[in-house]
């Protein structure tokens, strides 16, 4: 992804909360949303 | 469930994802519409994106027979549903506990509250579709029937032989649980975990292309939409042995996925390697572990099999707290490669040698290679060399083949 592009990650379980994590790690100049509609989740 | 830590304290806070430059929106996805890029959502916002990637997990399946939407009736898979099923057994002071199905959460939930509450509960655990010894995803009955055998020891209830065939109620409360056989068991509180479904209402609205057990994804995570990524329960996997779409709806391939989707959207070209349904759990003392296929899993998958059961130590003999553990390993007999592995041990430190096994199967090793492992040894934390099971199991089986 290039800079500026626009990540929306959906689900905040075992995939999106390390997915968002290590993309914004990876790649800081792309903008990442992460989305959820649980309250809290378990941590994966 | 343990009653060990709080909700808050194991779950992921937003301020993580606030403070490393994420925007965080709690709501739900009510459509996406791909031709536009757009996500929509149930508070009415929207926001548009380049690339998706899709973690909708899944939710517990609920069986059709009677019975199942009484109050005192319960699914765990969250965090909220444990704090359901704590409030409800402490406001109704429930003693009277049945538990459909024979995996790994119900044996693990049946240990938790016996430890919690000793000699308070009678928990009853029981069959939902096949018979014999529990855990049939992880363990072959001959390895199994230890954990009943343990269960049975520690006071819990194992109907084995007989099936729920629905739950009774009196005045719209849970009262029982009616076997195939006609027998009743007194319930005060019911729970039912018999596997998980993937959740792909989202995936369908976005016309993304679905195998039998989920998004259908390429090694590289990617569905057939090529700005959305995909991953974790809601996926269909491959299984690294047979070669086939396979069911999978563990922690840690989802967490491993979700961090492959990201690394291949920074340019990566990593592909999964396949599933192999790695999994542990502690059930009172005895700590079980697997990976691979069983054999009799293989045998369905039309493996020949040849398998072997040893058994070693924690420690030399002579160290103190020495504990007994018990490998099975099975291999292909044709090609002579292992592809599978249960381990059940008395303490915490040998079940994760599951690893070692898992990353055997992943470099495809064979009997007569495995015959050379060394491993690192020591007095205070392995069995004597003589004594390391893998090495041993892989001489057994080498016999075997003569």
């Amino acid at each position: 992804m290039k800079k500026g592009e626009k990540l929306v990650v959906i689900g905040c379980g075992g995939v999106g909360g390390p997915a968002a994590m290590l993309a914004k790690k990876l790649m800081p100049d792309v903008d990442v949303t992460i989305i959820r509609k649980e309250e809290r989740f378990i941590v994966r | 469930m343990a009653g060990l830590a709080t909700v808050d304290s194991i779950t992921n806070p937003d301020a993580m994802f606030e403070n490393a430059g994420i925007t965080n929106i709690i709501a739900e996805v009510t459509h996406v519409d791909t031709e536009k890029k757009i996500v929509e959502l149930s508070d009415g916002a929207s926001l548009d994106y380049d690339k998706i990637i899709l973690g909708t997990g899944a939710n517990p399946v609920i069986p059709e027979f009677e019975g199942v939407d009484l109050e005192g009736v319960f699914t765990l898979r969250s965090a909220p549903d444990a704090e359901k099923i704590k409030t409800f057994l402490e406001e109704k002071k429930a003693k009277n506990l049945v538990l459909i199905g024979t995996g790994f959460i119900n044996l693990e939930l049946a240990a938790l509250l016996s430890e919690n509450k000793p000699d308070y509960y009678n928990i009853t655990v029981v069959k939902y579709k096949t018979l014999g010894p529990p855990l049939a995803l992880m363990l072959d009955a001959d390895m199994a029937i230890t954990v009943q055998d343990c269960m049975v020891e520690k006071g819990i209830h194992m109907k084995m032989e007989s099936r729920a065939a629905r739950i009774l109620s009196q005045n719209g409360q849970v009262s029982g649980v009616e076997l195939e056989t006609g027998e009743k068991l007194d319930a005060d509180m019911v729970m039912v975990s018999v596997g998980a479904r993937p959740n792909l209402e989202l995936a369908k609205d976005m016309n993304l292309e679905l195998g039998t057990f989920g998004i259908k994804v390429n090694k590289y995570l990617e569905t057939s939409n090529p700005d959305i990524l995909a991953g974790g329960d809601c996926v269909e996997k491959i299984h690294f042995v047979t070669k086939k779409p396979a069911a999978s709806l563990l922690r840690g391939p989802s967490v491993i996925q979700g961090r492959l989707a990201a690394k291949r959207l920074a340019g990566y070209d990593i592909e999964f390697p396949g599933i192999l349904n790695n999994s542990a759990v502690r059930i009172f003392d005895k700590y079980v572990a697997a990976t691979g296929l069983t054999d009799k899993q293989a045998q369905k998958a039309g493996f020949e099999t040849v398998s072997v059961v040893v058994n070693s130590r924690s420690k030399h003999g002579m160290i103190p707290g020495v504990k007994p553990w018990t490998l099975k390993l099975v291999f292909d007999k044709n090609t002579q490669k292992l592809i599978g592995g249960q381990i059940i041990s008395d303490s915490d430190a040998p079940v994760k040698e599951i690893d070692t096994v898992n990353a055997l199967i992943l470099g495809e090793k064979t009997i007569p290679e495995l015959t050379t492992l060394m491993c690192a040894g020591n007095p205070d934390c392995s069995s004597e060399p003589s004594l390391e099971p893998i090495t041993i199991a892989a001489e057994q089986a080498l016999q075997k083949l003569r």
